[in-house]
């Protein structure tokens, strides 16, 4: 018998279709996931499932209980997971979960089995605030929080976006275990691997359901979407290049904790630089004392040649940077938002005009050159971020994970960005999740609690550690991790 | 049960560790009191006055020497001509000049008195008691008699006014805010698709404001009374009566903010400018209600805390019994039932 | 390139949904509303009347209540007890008692100035009616109430509004963008640029200088328009005594923006100080009457010199050399927070 039952679901909001005509329908005990671009629906169905939204039109049933009347039912046995979960940031991580527990009607010690391959990541640092922590323990906190209980149905909204590999497999392990206990579940991802792990996938796209089979058959379906051709480049950097950046012995310590444990490393003019790590191995620390955010605790190092103790105003006329949030401003257009960056870094009005109508040719933004930004999907706002971080040609350009939640069709456009970068002589530091695009950069360095414990190109250290690709290399090197933060 | 309780405490947590919020929270209260109760008054005190006259003669110096001796004035300055006295006056020196006529000995007559008229009751005020101490009149048959409040203390007028304000202001603008803050930062989701129910959340919400509010009613009401001579003339059990009347209200009007407003921001600017500015303004506070046009003494008839502020002046102040407030309390429970009804019937158990 | 965050923040303005409006109605809610709500004036006092005598005097001295313009008469009670009754309730505020000649005048002081104020006046009208009969001092003395002639209320409040005026839109909002640019994120991207911080700090303030201005003028010129009460001194002097406490509560502001973290502290911790430093500054009660401790913080307090000033100019028509004091004073403390305001901005920690 299928446990959830969608029938020609519509949801409007304004002059948007956000589901037009959406029917799927999941049996017990399946992994179904949800998958398809930013903005194709997969938020509204699944707040419509959990009666959170009224659909327009269609019904459904969830557990042979109306989404529409029985919204009482619904909710005793369903568990949820929004994309944006937040936890409670003055509680600590132990009260979080006590809470959540409590809430669902069952303790932490019933549930602790169904959440102790994550939960123990972090049980270390129970006494301390959920805001403290890094994003990917956040993230960690709220998937225990909503695996703490076991509902019938758990739904599941991109649980993993912003958590390393290696906690993302630990997380589908505890996933598959639930499976076996008979829970249903849906789930949303962008992340491929995790696609592949469903039994089912629905390919969502602007609101239709385009296709419904096993992952490989989604997979190589719509692969124009999915799995676009590798980006072919020739690796044009030279061991002879000069250092941009050079850093050695850095540490940066809070209190006792260092979060930067002496790290050295230098990368060349042009270079595409992969800065990867576990979640809370302190790259986004590292990052904000390059940018000149922070100031270092010990060590030395020069950025574009000058110095990061002394002389970080120098370095941020001559870097770009795109964080990890979001980094333009929603309430201001395209068009006035280059004009604003442009105009920081001192370009003339002229020369601004032409450049802003060359951009968007490239990146065929024309007709939305007056739309607010906050307006525009995740991925285009994303591209549009990157682009205003090198407007001004800097020597370097930092992205902090550039591409966190974006789908894998915009992810690769946003590569061929980066490449026409690199092309043009920008070095560019780049964290990512993803472990596709570390085969993408020239020279990666892969942090564990605070310290480098590799650094090469790509192929170097699949040779080394003798792992089939970067994925494993990965997952070989953070296994050993010793703090979770 | 036990879900309420881990609700409550949850709340109560997100209170406790906030401690600016806190430290505002109960330090408004003190300063509040001793600004209220002893800084903002209107008692005539420190008069500057500055003495005209072109001969200082035995009468005059007697008159001068009345009002030297009283603590209403200060003589400055003694000046020759009335020009000299205005320019003191202009400059921000004097605020009051007492003119006396060259006859003033012979005839007993012939004074003046300047004053700084910006602020009109203070001048009236200035000029009243100037008069009484130039000219004591004996055997009067008229005798006056201030009521409750012969020192003319203003706390006896105001602190019933800050309880007002404050329970308002913590009960709803706390409430409405931390409701928001589940939204905005999308727990409230989760709390919604949980098995509790809406109800208990909105209760469990509530309770630990209602506990924080009778506190600082109590801690307002032991500093009226032990550091501000305040005396509380009524009977306790009615005051907390109809304060918990009135938080209960308090808290409705919260619940109404929070389904209304989608961000902490607007929840925060809401309560403000639907809630302070009017309290502060409109509810006979610091402004008298009858010295306002008709129209805005219209306005101020559905300003809940007016009525809660004038039943405690006259429980608190006046000492009179609840019979004699009956109207004021009955409105307050009419205002607090179609609140409530309106903001539970409002509370939305799905998105939008 | 301030020019181009300038610009930025104009836009932002413009695009809130919630910013122009506040622009457009506060100060007409401040110039139409608030003088009329903000009035300390006593009236309508509501008088009974007891009369244990029977005589004509109290027909006549109803008669006179009724004509004066403060009282309005309540109704004659035959005992003192019923009287009081009225009192308890609050349908009457003052009793005037007859009885063997002697006259009590018994007020309720709950609100002292009222009380003391009413029944002032009530004395003075009683002393009319009996005085001719016993008059043995000749009480010749005469009252002139300079600036206010018409001893209007309004005329004392309006300028006090104007300060008011420039505190919330100079202090509060700009204190509050700054705080909602931390809590989106924004502010990092900022950071990393090579903006400087005195660009930084200029660009989030000159729009609200030039908003609180402009909206200052369209106040000065409803004030004419609409009360004909206009300024006496000279109106450079009011825009620079504006500019001054515009200065002195964006650096405030400014401060406390730099410490918090949620624009719900931010806002009530600036609520906290404005209200005590506008409460202990004489806007609304004399500083004078004021306890020592009380009285020692007005010399620390810049809106206390500011409503001085501005008084001073607007209604007593007072130039420069009167209000040099005051000036220099506010100077000095808006002096000293900008720089304290610019030295807490971090761009580098």
């Amino acid at each position: 018998m299928d446990v959830i039952e969608v029938r020609h679901i519509t949801k409007t909001y304004g002059r948007v279709k956000a589901l037009d005509d959406v029917s799927f329908s999941v049996g017990r005990g399946e992994v179904f996931g949800l998958i398809g671009p930013d903005g194709a629906g997969k938020t509204s169905m699944f707040r419509i499932l959990c009666t959170l939204l009224l659909p327009d039109g269609g019904t459904a049933t969830v557990d042979g209980f109306d989404v529409a009347s029985q919204m009482k039912e619904i909710r005793k046995c369903v568990g949820y997971m929004p994309g944006r979960f937040s936890l409670y940031q003055d509680l600590t991580v132990q009260e979080n979960l006590e809470f959540f527990a409590t809430l669902f009607g069952t303790t932490i010690d019933e549930g602790y089995d169904s959440i102790k391959a994550i939960y123990s990541q972090i049980e270390k640092f129970k006494d301390r605030k959920a805001g403290a922590l890094s994003g990917g323990m956040k993230q960690k906190l709220a998937l225990s929080c909503a695996l703490i209980h076991k509902p019938s149905i758990l739904f599941l909204d991109e649980p993993t976006t912003g958590v390393d590999p290696v906690s993302r497999k630990e997380f589908w392990d505890m996933l598959s275990m639930l499976k076996e206990r008979g829970i249903t579940i849906v789930a949303s991802t962008p992340y491929l691997d995790e696609v592949r792990r469903c039994e089912r996938v629905a390919f969502l796209s602007e609101g239709r359901i385009m296709g419904i089979d096993s992952p490989e058959i989604i997979l190589d379906r719509f692969k124009d979407v999915f799995n676009p051709p590798g980006i072919n480049h020739e690796n044009v950097i030279g061991s002879n290049g000069e250092n941009v950046i050079e850093v050695s012995h850095l540490v940066k310590a809070f209190g006792n904790f260092r979060a930067v444990d002496d790290i050295s490393f230098s990368v060349k003019r042009g270079e595409i630089f992969g800065f990867l790590g576990a979640n809370g191995a302190g790259k986004t620390t590292a990052m904000h004392i390059l940018t000149g955010l922070n100031q270092p605790t010990d060590g030395t190092g020069t950025v574009a040649g000058f110095d990061i103790r002394t002389e970080h105003e120098q370095i941020k006329k001559n870097i770009g940077y795109m964080s990890q949030k979001f980094s333009l401003y929603e309430d201001l257009t395209v068009a006035e938002n280059i004009r604003l960056f442009a105009g920081i870094y001192g370009m003339k009005d002229d020369e601004i005009k032409t450049k802003t109508e060359a951009l968007l040719r490239q990146l065929k933004f024309e007709e939305h050159k007056n739309d607010l930004v906050g307006s525009l999907p995740l991925g285009w706002k994303q591209k549009l971020a990157f682009s205003v971080s090198i407007f001004h040609e800097p020597a370097i350009v930092f992205l902090d994970e550039p591409t966190g939640g974006v789908d894998p069709a915009t992810r690769r456009q946003f590569w061929e960005l980066i490449y026409d970068a690199a092309k043009r002589g920008i070095t560019v530091f780049v964290t990512t999740h993803y472990m596709d695009e570390a085969e993408y950069c020239n020279r990666i360095s892969i942090m564990v609690d605070g310290k480098i414990s590799a650094i090469g190109t790509p192929d170097e250290l699949k040779q080394r550690f003798h792992q089939p690709d970067m994925d494993h290399v990965f997952t070989y090197l953070a296994r050993e991790a010793k703090r979770g933060d | 049960m036990k879900q309420f309780v881990s609700f409550v405490i949850k709340e109560t947590r997100h209170i406790l560790r906030d401690k600016r919020t806190m430290l505002i929270l109960f330090g408004m209260p003190v300063v509040m009191m001793l600004i209220f109760g002893f800084a903002i008054t209107n008692d005539v005190k420190n008069v500057r006055t500055v003495v005209v006259t072109s001969q200082m003669d035995h009468q005059t110096q007697a008159a001068v020497n009345r009002l030297a001796a009283s603590e209403y004035f200060t003589i400055i300055a003694t000046v020759a001509t009335p020009k000299d006295a205005e320019i003191a006056i202009r400059h921000q020196k004097a605020d009051m000049a007492v003119v006396f006529a060259k006859n003033f000995a012979s005839k007993h007559s012939g004074v003046q008195i300047i004053v700084d008229g910006a602020d009109p009751n203070m001048a009236q005020q200035w000029t009243n008691y100037a008069r009484q101490t130039l000219f004591p009149s004996e055997n009067s048959p008229l005798t006056s008699h201030l009521l409750y409040n012969p020192q003319m203390r203003s706390a006896y007028n105001f602190v019933p006014a800050i309880m007002g304000m404050l329970l308002l202001l913590i009960c709803a603008m706390m409430t409405s805010v931390s409701i928001v803050r589940e939204k905005e930062r999308g727990t409230m989701e989760i709390l919604l698709v949980s098995p509790v129910r809406p109800l208990m959340i909105i209760v469990a919400k509530v309770v630990p404001y209602l506990l924080l509010a009778l506190i600082i009613l109590a801690v307002i009401l032991l500093m009226a009374s032990i550091v501000l001579d305040v005396p509380l003339a009524g009977s306790l059990g009615w005051i907390f009566v109809v304060s918990l009347i009135y938080i209960a209200l308090a808290l409705s009007l919260g619940l109404l903010i929070s389904n209304i407003a989608k961000t902490q921001f607007v929840a925060l600017l809401v309560s403000a400018m639907v809630l302070l500015l009017p309290t502060v303004m409109l509810s006979g506070m610091l402004f008298p209600v009858e010295s306002m046009p008709t129209i805005l003494q219209w306005v101020s008839a559905i300003i809940p805390p007016r009525y809660y502020i004038q039943a405690m002046r006259k429980l608190m102040i006046m000492g009179v019994g609840i019979s004699e407030v009956w109207h004021e309390v009955m409105v307050l429970i009419g205002m607090t039932t179609l609140l409530l009804t309106v903001s539970l019937k409002k509370f939305k158990t799905r998105l939008e | 390139m301030i020019k181009y965050l300038i610009q930025k923040e104009f836009l932002q303005i413009r695009r809130n949904s919630f910013m122009p409006r506040i622009i457009f109605i506060f100060p007409i809610m401040v110039m139409c509303v608030m003088p009329w709500v903000m009035n300390q004036e006593v009236k309508n006092i509501r008088v009974d009347v007891v009369d244990y005598d029977r005589t004509t005097i109290s027909q006549q001295l109803v008669h006179s209540i009724e004509a004066s313009n403060y009282f309005i008469f309540n109704g004659q009670k035959s005992t003192y007890q019923e009287a009081l009754k009225d009192i308890e309730t609050s349908t009457a505020d003052i009793i005037l008692e007859i009885r063997d000649g002697k006259f009590l005048i018994a007020a309720n002081a709950v609100n002292g100035t009222k009380g003391s104020i009413g029944s002032a006046y009530l004395s003075q009208i009683v002393a009319a009616k009996i005085t001719p009969t016993a008059a043995n001092i000749p009480l010749d003395v005469n009252t002139l109430y300079l600036y206010n002639k018409g001893q209007d209320y309004k005329v004392f409040m309006i300028p006090a509004l104007m300060g008011i005026l420039m505190m919330m839109l100079c202090g509060f909002l700009p204190a509050l963008n700054i705080v909602s640019e931390k809590e989106k994120g924004t502010i990092e991207q900022i950071n990393v640029t090579p903006v400087s911080k005195w660009s930084f700090i200029l660009a989030k303030l000159i729009p609200y200088w030039i908003i609180g201005l402009l909206v200052l003028t369209v106040c000065l010129v409803l004030s004419w328009l609409v009360y004909g009460i206009t300024c006496q001194g000279p109106l450079g002097l009011v825009y620079l005594l504006a500019v001054l406490l515009a200065l002195f509560f964006s650096s405030f502001g400014l401060i406390i923006s730099n410490n918090s973290n949620s624009m719900q502290q931010a806002m009530l911790v600036m609520w906290f100080f404005v209200v005590c430093l506008m409460l202990l500054s004489g806007l609304f009660t004399p500083v004078r009457s004021m306890p020592d401790w009380a009285y020692l913080t007005t010399y620390i307090n810049p809106m206390h010199y500011f409503a001085d000033a501005i008084r001073t100019v607007f209604v007593r028509g007072g130039g420069f050399q009167s209000i040099a004091h005051q000036l220099l004073a506010l100077s000095i403390i808006t002096l000293i927070m900008s720089v304290l305001a610019v030295a807490s901005y971090r761009k580098n920690s």
